[in-house]
């Protein structure tokens, strides 16, 4: 047991996490984050063997119930089409992320004043400008300035190379007259503060070996660390506790051993992501709070959103050298991106071509499809198919319901007993007729830039990246869980930083806005310090 | 047939021939079979890290024992090519799990080899940490998109 009071405890050492503690390291209080994963080594990442294509199959697998890692809580998603994807290391999911990284449109927080669905975000995109310029320095964003789909913006670096596959894809694009643009990537394009330069390796979603990549282990926390953060890690937080006085008091926690033990604080920070910080909240009943902390609104947990993506490939008959460089990262389109009511949708969704694949994937892909048989012309199948295979996700915007939700399991826990989170999750009509349209649209834009066969999937199964909305921000204390700078209505001291907070989910990866906003909560804190218990 | 081996060397060289039936040897000789490629060993590893695998080849493998002895004397090597297509073909009725389960694991090693690798014209090494050049591509192709007019609502 310690006996120590911090002055902050952050919870989760991921991608919001680590921009609060370094923000708040200038300040010299007295900062813990508890993480209940572990470092990574990146000597250790799938691109360093032979076998790289099947560890994501494996130890480095999207879904904590199959991985096996112990630092993973399991998570009941069978009543959900789509399955979350997370990791939990120092650095978070932005160790698997594919490190696309583009920040919110302007209409993005004013969605019901536009659309007249959801609602409107207590804050706009230029207040959380100077935050997104500050997070694309510390990150290292490559870009190309001049998106007529953005704001002008800060891009440190040069863009990611587009390759064969990418001109080709752009092509296609220039021949519809739809937008596309090279990708805002958090990816060291160039040797940056210290960070080697990308060298194309590929498989950016398993690690990056060559720490080009920006997870959080190799931006934010080493400065942190060295400000004088401490980041304690294989230590799972059971609850936050409350005092008499109804504030935040400390946590209970499981340290690597198994071995419970209590941190005191002054203030607490969660960041634990839209599944994991609904989890902890009603995982911390008392009498004060007997549906969970910080939930006399009711609405922990509930209004869940995914984005759902679909996904089209196309084959082309020439090679596309599509093994090499950032999977997840090459170009995209906001052509469907802003609400056209004759498409049949509200809102819209974003294309992002992911590079080809590599020579197991092809083969695995075509096993499942048919393509690539078994036996007599096995060869000449799979050379037809290997480095001829291009293709999208493509991000849908969801809408919040409050049906979509998580709760806890009332059988499921982790490996120190800690009930597990169950996610009920059905897509909207919305979204359907959404993904409806972009397979189609993709497929067009396929089909425009030479593919000479083109299929897709959808709604994605394992695309739970993005989980959002489970903590919402407002200013009304009914309809909301924390206020405009993320302190939670019912608990002054207590802070919410992650994607749980989002009020909508926009159509674009939502990295980038979620150390924003965890930058920008950490000014308030500061800015508010004096009068922050009153 | 070693202590730990999963499989006796009767049933290590029928799975040998099987592999081989899985991903023969390419016509022109560039690419090898996968049994002539010595992946048995790799799929008895599978077979002790994957629960499903192991019942799916043992039963499979006894199975495809019976339907050869059922053909005369000799092995599954020793079978015609067609015959050992029908050996097969008939084994996926009786044992469906043994082709499926199996092909995966197959596929999955075959194409991390570095022998396959160079003759598919790939250097035979893993992206890191040598990784790839790759062209910035030609942006002057964004022309027409820099032209249009912003895309955005405020």
């Amino acid at each position: 047991m310690s006996d120590e009071t911090v002055d902050v405890l952050i919870i989760g050492a991921g991608a919001a996490g680590a921009a609060l503690a370094w923000s708040l390291a200038e300040t010299r209080m007295n900062v813990l984050c508890l993480e209940q994963g572990d470092w990574m080594d990146p000597a250790q990442y799938p691109s360093t063997g032979m076998d790289w294509e099947m560890r994501q199959f494996g130890d480095f697998g999207l879904s904590p119930n199959s991985r096996g890692r112990p630092e993973d809580y399991p998570i009941n998603d069978s009543e959900s089409p789509i399955a979350v994807s997370n990791f939990n290391a120092v650095g978070g999911s932005t160790i698997l992320y594919a490190a696309h990284f583009p920040r919110f449109h302007p209409g993005d927080f004013q969605v019901k004043t536009l659309d007249g669905v959801a609602d409107d975000w207590p804050i706009d995109y230029a207040l959380l400008e100077p935050y997104y310029d500050l997070n694309a320095r510390m990150m290292g964003v490559a870009g190309l300035a001049g998106d007529p789909a953005y704001p002008d913006k800060e891009v440190p670096l040069p863009p990611v190379p587009l390759g064969v596959l990418g001109e080709t894809l752009g092509r296609g694009f220039n021949k519809l007259g739809w937008h596309w643009w090279p990708s805002d990537s958090a990816i060291a394009t160039e040797a940056y503060e210290g960070r080697a330069p990308c060298i194309n390796l590929g498989p950016c979603i398993t690690g990056c070996a060559q720490g080009a990549k920006a997870s959080t282990d190799v931006t934010y926390w080493p400065s942190a660390i060295r400000r004088g953060v401490t980041l304690r890690t294989r230590c799972r937080v059971r609850e936050i506790t409350v005092g008499a006085d109804g504030l935040a008091d400390g946590v209970l926690y499981y340290d690597e051993h198994g071995a419970e033990q209590r941190q005191r604080a002054e203030m607490v920070v969660v960041a634990c992501n839209g599944v994991g910080t609904p989890r902890l909240l009603l995982n911390s009943r008392s009498q004060l709070f007997p549906e969970g902390l910080a939930n006399r609104s009711g609405l922990v947990g509930r209004n869940l959103m995914f984005h759902p993506y679909a996904m089209v490939t196309g084959i082309f008959d020439g090679r596309l050298e599509g093994y090499k460089g950032p999977t997840g990262c090459c170009i995209m389109s906001q052509e469907f991106y802003e609400t056209d009511l004759s498409r049949g949708f509200v809102r819209g969704y974003t294309f992002e071509t992911l590079r080809g694949l590599g020579p197991v994937s092809t083969a695995l892909l075509g096993m499942s499809s048919g393509r690539v048989p078994w036996g007599a012309g096995h060869h000449e199948a799979y050379e037809a198919l290997f480095d001829r295979t291009a293709g999208m996700v493509v991000i849908c915007e969801d809408l919040p319901e409050p049906h979509n939700r998580v709760t806890l399991d009332p059988d499921l826990v982790d490996s120190n007993g800690i009930p597990a989170p169950k996610i009920h999750y059905r897509l909207s009509e919305n979204s359907h007729r959404m993904l409806e349209h972009c397979v189609a649209r993709g497929s067009e834009v396929l089909e425009a830039a030479g593919a000479v066969e083109t299929f897709a999937d959808a709604p994605l199964p394992p695309a739970g990246w993005h989980l959002m909305g489970t903590a919402r921000m407002g200013t009304d204390p009914d309809a909301s869980v924390v206020n405009e700078w993320g302190r939670c209505h019912d608990v002054r001291n207590l802070f919410i930083i992650d994607g749980s907070i989002f009020v909508t989910a926009a159509a674009v990866n939502p990295t980038n806005t979620i150390q924003a906003l965890a930058l920008y909560i950490a000014d308030q804190i500061v800015k508010n310090l004096a009068n922050l218990f009153e | 047939m070693s202590d730990d081996a999963l499989l006796s060397s009767d049933e290590e060289r029928d799975l040998a021939g099987v592999l081989d039936e899985i991903i023969p040897p390419s016509e022109d000789g560039r690419l090898p079979g996968a049994g002539e490629l010595g992946l048995t060993a790799a799929i008895e590893r599978a077979m002790n890290d994957t629960p499903d695998l192991r019942p799916a080849v043992a039963q499979g493998l006894a199975a495809l024992h019976e339907l050869v002895e059922s053909r005369g004397p000799g092995d599954f090597a020793s079978l015609s090519r067609e015959e050992r297509r029908g050996v097969l073909n008939e084994l996926a009725t009786l044992q469906p799990a043994f082709l499926p389960g199996l092909i995966f694991h197959v596929y999955a090693h075959y194409y991390q080899d570095g022998r396959v690798l160079e003759a598919l014209g790939l250097e035979p090494r893993p992206p890191h940490p040598l990784g790839y050049e790759l062209e910035t591509g030609d942006l002057s192709l964004l022309d027409p998109v820099r032209d249009r007019p912003k895309l955005y609502r405020r």
